[in-house]
């Protein structure tokens, strides 16, 4: 891939200011609150940081697997799967007993096929899954703000629906780790991972004649200066995410998730308004009840997405390429506001996105994890094809 | 165009830090003692994803789940 290397022209004032800028929310979570709440932010900063410099993103591999069969992106995420399944599962498995750390359960149903389904289209139309479409806000492109912004309200319209779409027919909750003891659900989950790894592998050297190697990526001399300016190689962004994702998991119980805070947001603001959200089930007991009625900084997703945008913010300044340029046209302004609503209402529906339920339902042991991935890729597929149909992409041929 | 993203980027970013800063200071702020007790109590009992076996599931849904994870609310 690139091996030339370019000037790169910090942006040093956004650095100063976002630096400023985690320095101040530390201390006033470490004040306010605790050492670990602040801690945690930190975590949410390496996320953004290492999802900027690595670019890693799940919309653009899917879409680069189902347009040309390029397989490098979802290599990574496998890759990312495996890592954390391995040093998941024991965890949640109870194998540590000073541990205490949850599987991102949901249950496998209807609910999760639609709403992953969903979601899967708007990653496409929208540009960004959970984590991509923080980074990318981070990074300072101005579509992705039209985006978020209709996520946080697919999100709370998700919530105010989410009774109903509970309840259609499902199995309940499913833990491989309950049903298979730890280690033998740990060995079947490897052994699908490494076929499907091998299977989009084949596929790409079934159309190209090579494999695209993880090693060929970004090349620099000066490690250092690679490390904090960027870019990095993708597997740098897969030891990365599987290690701050361990940090995820130890220190707040459960792994890393993105999109319950966009509900919160959003439940917020309309409550804010006047609306009166305290009235709907979802937000009526247990934890979003009482996150609906303490500060947002008290809420640990918020707190790492937040930390996530000021991450990747700090990552782009650093390689100069915060705020990129680039026009808004109307017709990316009208796939925005979709693919935002899709990603918010899907997210719901499904318990989780890409992070909470692909990342951290499979690498935890739940099963409506693998049924969000079938169903997301699908929705996916689709919304490839819309793109294509939209002109925003070529025909399939016309890439090869 | 690269100044103009950076005043939209900016601007967004600031009116999401002053809404940050007037939902946190409507929320009456417990004495330091007490938010400490208070976060730990949280993150024994109430994580988002419903972390307590005996609590209900993390939607909130379904109560009788004593497997509940984080991650009904997922995400």
């Amino acid at each position: 891939m690139n091996t030339a290397i370019q000037k790169i022209k910090t942006d040093k004032l956004i650095v100063l200011l976002v630096l400023f800028s985690i320095l101040s929310i530390s201390l006033l979570l470490q004040y306010e609150f605790n050492l670990k709440q602040a801690l945690l932010f930190l975590v949410g900063i390496s996320f953004g940081l290492i999802l900027m410099h690595a670019m890693f993103g799940f919309t653009g591999g899917w879409r680069m697997f189902i347009r040309s069969r390029h397989s490098i992106g979802v290599r990574a995420q496998i890759l990312l799967v495996i890592l954390s399944s391995i040093l998941f599962f024991p965890i949640v498995g109870g194998v540590f007993s000073d541990i205490t750390s949850h599987a991102a359960l949901g249950q496998v149903g209807l609910s999760v096929v639609i709403g992953a389904f969903l979601f899967g289209i708007g990653m496409q139309l929208g540009g960004g899954c959970g984590s991509g479409t923080l980074f990318t806000v981070g990074q300072g492109q101005t579509d992705m703000l039209i985006t978020i912004s209709f996520f946080i309200i697919g999100a709370t319209l998700g919530s105010y629906h989410l009774p109903w779409w509970l309840s259609l027919p499902n199995i309940g909750k499913v833990s491989l780790i309950s049903e298979l003891g730890w280690f033998p659900a740990l060995a079947v989950q490897l052994m699908v991972l490494i076929v499907l790894y091998r299977f989009v592998s084949v596929l790409e050297i079934k159309q190209h004649k090579s494999l695209q190697n993880f090693s060929l990526q970004q090349k620099n001399e000066n490690f250092l200066e690679q490390l904090i300016h960027g870019p990095w190689p993708i597997w740098w962004g897969v030891i990365g995410l599987t290690l701050f994702g361990l940090v995820t998991l130890l220190m707040a119980g459960y792994p890393w998730s993105i999109t319950f805070a966009f509900g919160l947001w959003g439940a917020k603001i309309w409550s804010a308004l006047g609306g009166d959200v305290a009235s709907w089930a979802y937000w009526s007991g247990g934890y979003p009840a009482k996150a609906l009625n303490q500060s947002v900084l008290a809420d640990i997703t918020s707190v790492m997405n937040f930390g996530i945008i000021l991450g990747a913010m700090l990552a782009a300044a650093l390689a100069g390429k915060y705020a990129p340029e680039g026009k808004l046209k109307s017709k990316r302004v009208l796939t925005a506001v979709i693919g935002g609503l899709l990603l918010g209402y899907g997210a719901r529906l499904a318990f989780g996105c890409n992070i909470g339920a692909l990342l951290g339902g499979i690498a935890s042991g739940s099963l409506h994890g693998w049924l969000w991935l079938v169903a997301a890729f699908s929705g996916g597929i689709v919304g490839v094809k819309i793109r294509v149909w939209m002109k925003f992409d070529k025909p399939y041929g016309a890439t090869r | 165009m690269k100044k103009s993203n950076r005043l939209i980027v900016g601007t967004a970013l600031g009116l999401a830090a002053i809404a940050v800063a007037i939902d946190h200071t409507q929320h009456r702020l417990p004495d330091p003692i007490a938010a400490e007790q208070e976060q730990s109590d949280m993150t024994e009992d109430e994580s988002p994803c419903g972390m307590a076996a005996e609590e209900s599931s993390p939607c909130s849904m379904d109560s009788d789940d004593s497997d509940s994870s984080p991650c009904g609310l997922g995400d």
